[in-house]
């Protein structure tokens, strides 16, 4: 039996060790040891909580994809050494760490993964702070990335409509993690204890949307405005324009605005764009319009012509340049809204694709195919997973990925399964495209 | 069958070590007391373990003296067959595993942390800290007869280190990290075993570097043949034997290779005059190769449980081995390896 491993990420301040500590002083009858970084702050007395201070080995063969935390193998291996075994593994992670390395470990290194199993990484995000560092590079969005379990934590001091907004974005980039809303760290233990690694069934079952194609825009939102001057607001935000389309809608729901988005899609890819500096006026009809988002504050007002509901799609996050839309002296919110999965043209974002294909896969073809990927696009691809239906296999293969590390086992057999693949990738500049095609090449003819 | 005493430690067995005559043989579980037994495999004496986990043992070259160290940083002596403690040093906190004396006994190392500490055999004085380690290190040895030099391995290979000189006199680094260091007892060759399935190889005298790679795991464990005729090294369930004394060592040469264990092999050991190699697996078996050849090694004991160290007598009639379930066990061989 191997022991499950749970690592705990987060920035510092994000909640990490308050769950930590419920963790530990929760009655759940486990015997736990924690790995706790140099710097951590545990304040429970716990019969087993070691420090280690975060140790990088690179490999000699110079991938940076294929470095280990030299300290946890020494300290796990010595923890191994003991008759008194554990139940369950905590690695507490600084604030700033890339998961990486952490998760390479159980790939990598062999008695590692004779003897452990990871159970879960789980994020823990402060979800007021939590958009500040969204959509950069760095250890936040690779630690959403990395996650099977997400922890929306200080959910009580950020508005519903914002915290739904937050959740579709975290979606967005990882379609793969279970995500929780929680205030003071409060979740069932359980949850935590339960997750039994990269969830691929709870990904591809609960949000079949994961499967769907990506979209020129982040976000859509229906809003209901009167006839006249509205006024878009926005701050100064990293990308220097951003593209919206405002159209009339018959209605304020969510099937008013999926009506609309095929319309959205269309306008989006129209080669005429009007070029709107702040103070220029925006037309809430259909065409394509661009924000210039100069320094400071900006407005935009808007010609409205008639009274009624109209749908916004932006080509990013209205949080990302705190976009607000004022009508009749007030301002108005959205009275449904959607996330919609980038495209690759927003490609420094992190964000995952799904696959599913009824047909069996060719074993040797799979083999070269995830290799090369892995090899050529592994610094991008954070974690990959898949269920494969192998021709001649009885068996479901499981492949787990890590950046360039790939691992396959047998999964058991089928049994009264429908035999079918199903993949997902979580990553940067991820191309849906070339996944799929690439996977296609894969089936048995 | 050879016969055998047994004896229960109260966890995992790190280490087993004789002492320079061979009267006493000490052995050191993961946690709880360190025991020593007298050559005949009398339990003579328990002595405290270490608060945090265990590390590991030395003998004084010269005297029946014990030093045991552990996660507390603590190093303490012990004068046998009385078990008196006859010296106790705090180092600063930190992961603290490795302890040695000197080929002269005048010196005792131990590693804490990033740092290698150098104190004086009697009175304990630190009287050198070499603190230029990329990482925490994780083993140590000293030269085999010059009682001034030592090596340590940390992420960044093998350094090499006098005491009286600040900076390392040689650097051995292949770009990835060391866990294990061995040094041939003719002081030509020093040994890594790294975190990659490899072994690296340095003539120290000529600064040539060789590498072996190929293994199926982590080299765990090494053993001198004689003065450092023959290298045993296995990473995975066989063992290979590779040549050194020549010009340039192992280079271009096909090793040996005993097959015999089912699974990875943790330790070996060389009788003293060379003559034997003892091997012990994870499979729980204990075997023993006869001149290096490959077929029909005698098993002397299977154990239910994996083996964690093997450690022949200085005289070269007792085998000690033990495993980790916490067994210490005794086999007086001198009959049962005469006959073959």
């Amino acid at each position: 039996m191997k022991t499950p491993v749970t690592i705990l990420t987060g920035y510092l301040g994000s909640g990490k060790t308050t769950l930590l500590n419920r963790i530990l002083t929760e009655q759940h009858g486990l015997r736990i040891a924690v790995i706790e970084n140099e710097y951590g702050e545990v304040g429970v007395d716990h019969e087993l909580v070691l420090n280690a201070e975060e140790e990088i080995f690179e490999m000699n063969n110079g991938c940076i994809c294929c470095t280990v935390r030299g300290d946890l193998i020494r300290i796990m291996g010595s923890l191994m050494n003991r008759r008194d075994k554990f139940d369950h593994i905590i690695i507490e992670t600084t604030g700033l760490a890339d998961p990486g390395p952490v998760v390479q470990t159980f790939f990598v290194d062999e008695d590692m993964k004779d003897q452990f199993v990871i159970n879960a990484v789980v994020t823990v995000v402060d979800a007021r702070h939590i958009w500040l560092s969204l959509g950069k590079e760095g250890e936040a969005s690779e630690q959403i990335a990395f996650a099977d379990l997400i922890l929306l934590n200080k959910s009580d001091l950020v508005a519903p409509a914002d915290l739904d907004r937050l959740e579709a974005r975290v979606k967005s980039m990882n379609h793969v993690a279970k995500i929780y809303r929680a205030v003071r760290a409060g979740i069932d233990i359980a949850r935590i204890f339960e997750v039994g690694g990269f969830n691929l069934e709870h990904a591809i079952g609960v949000d079949p949307r994961f499967l769907e194609p990506e979209y020129p825009f982040e976000w859509g939102g229906v809003f209901e405005l009167s006839a006249g001057t509205a006024t878009f607001t926005a701050t100064e935000c990293p990308d220097p324009t951003m593209r919206l389309v405002l159209i009339p809608v018959g209605a304020g729901d969510v099937d008013a605005l999926t009506s609309a988005r095929d319309q959205a899609v269309r306008l989006f890819s129209s080669l005429k764009v009007r070029v709107l500096r702040s103070g220029a006026v925006v037309v809430a009809g259909p065409e394509l319009q661009e924000l210039v988002l100069q320094e400071g504050l900006m407005s935009w007002p808007i010609e409205v012509p008639a009274d009624g509901h109209y749908a916004l799609f932006t080509q990013h996050y209205p949080e990302e340049l705190d976009l607000r839309l004022y009508s009749a002296g007030k301002e108005a919110n959205a009275s449904s809204a959607a996330a919609f999965k980038p495209d690759h043209e927003h490609d420094d974002q992190v964000g995952s694709v799904g696959i599913e294909e009824m047909r069996e896969c060719d074993g040797p073809k799979l083999d070269a195919w995830l290799s090369r990927l892995l090899q050529e696009r592994g610094q991008d691809i954070f974690r990959m997973k898949g269920v494969f239906a192998v021709h001649g296999n009885p068996d479901r293969i499981i492949f787990q990925g890590v950046h360039m590390l790939l691992d396959a086992q047998s999964g058991g057999p089928w049994g009264a399964r429908k035999r079918k693949n199903s993949l997902v990738f979580i990553g940067r500049d991820l191309n849906r495209e070339e996944l799929v095609a690439g996977f296609r090449s894969c089936l048995k003819l | 069958m050879p016969e055998a005493l047994r004896h229960e430690l109260s966890d995992y067995v790190l280490d087993l070590r004789w002492s320079a005559q061979g009267r006493f043989l000490a052995a050191i579980p993961s946690q709880g007391a360190i025991v020593v037994f007298d050559a005949l495999g009398a339990k003579l004496r328990e002595l405290p373990g270490h608060v945090g986990g265990n590390g590991s043992i030395a003998w004084h070259p010269r005297q029946d003296i014990l030093t045991t160290y552990g996660q507390d940083a603590v190093i303490r002596s012990y004068s046998l067959p009385a078990g008196n403690l006859v010296q106790a040093f705090s180092l600063e906190k930190g992961w603290a595993e490795r302890v040695a004396w000197n080929p002269s006994g005048t010196m005792l190392a131990a590693c804490v942390g990033k740092k290698l500490h150098v104190l004086d055999g009697v009175s304990g004085e630190i009287r050198q800290v070499f603190s230029e380690h990329r990482s925490t290190v994780s083993d140590i040895v000293w030269h085999p007869s010059n009682a001034d030099e030592i090596a340590s391995v940390c992420d960044g290979g093998a350094q090499l280190w006098k005491v009286g000189t600040e900076r390392p006199i040689a650097r051995f680094d292949w770009g990835g990290a060391s866990l294990r260091v061995y040094w041939s007892p003719d002081g030509r060759w020093i040994i890594t075993g790294d975190q990659t399935p490899s072994v690296h190889l340095y003539d120290v005298r000529a600064d040539y570097p060789l590498h072996i790679q190929g293994f199926q795991t982590k080299v765990k464990s090494m053993a001198w043949q004689g003065s450092g005729e023959w290298l045993a090294v296995a990473g995975g369930p066989d063992v290979t034997l590779w040549p050194c004394s020549g010009k340039t060592g192992p280079e271009g040469v096909n090793p040996k290779q005993l097959n015999g264990h089912s699974a990875e092999v943790t330790a070996l050991d060389f009788k003293p005059e060379g003559t034997y190699l003892a091997s012990g697996g994870r499979d729980g078996l204990v075997l023993l190769w006869r001149h290096h050849q490959a077929k029909q090694p005698a098993v002397i004991a299977r154990s239910a449980v994996p083996i964690s160290v093997v450690r022949w007598s200085p005289d070269g009639e007792t085998l000690a081995f033990g495993t980790s379930g916490g067994q210490v066990l005794l086999f007086k061989l001198a009959a049962a390896v005469s006959s073959r």
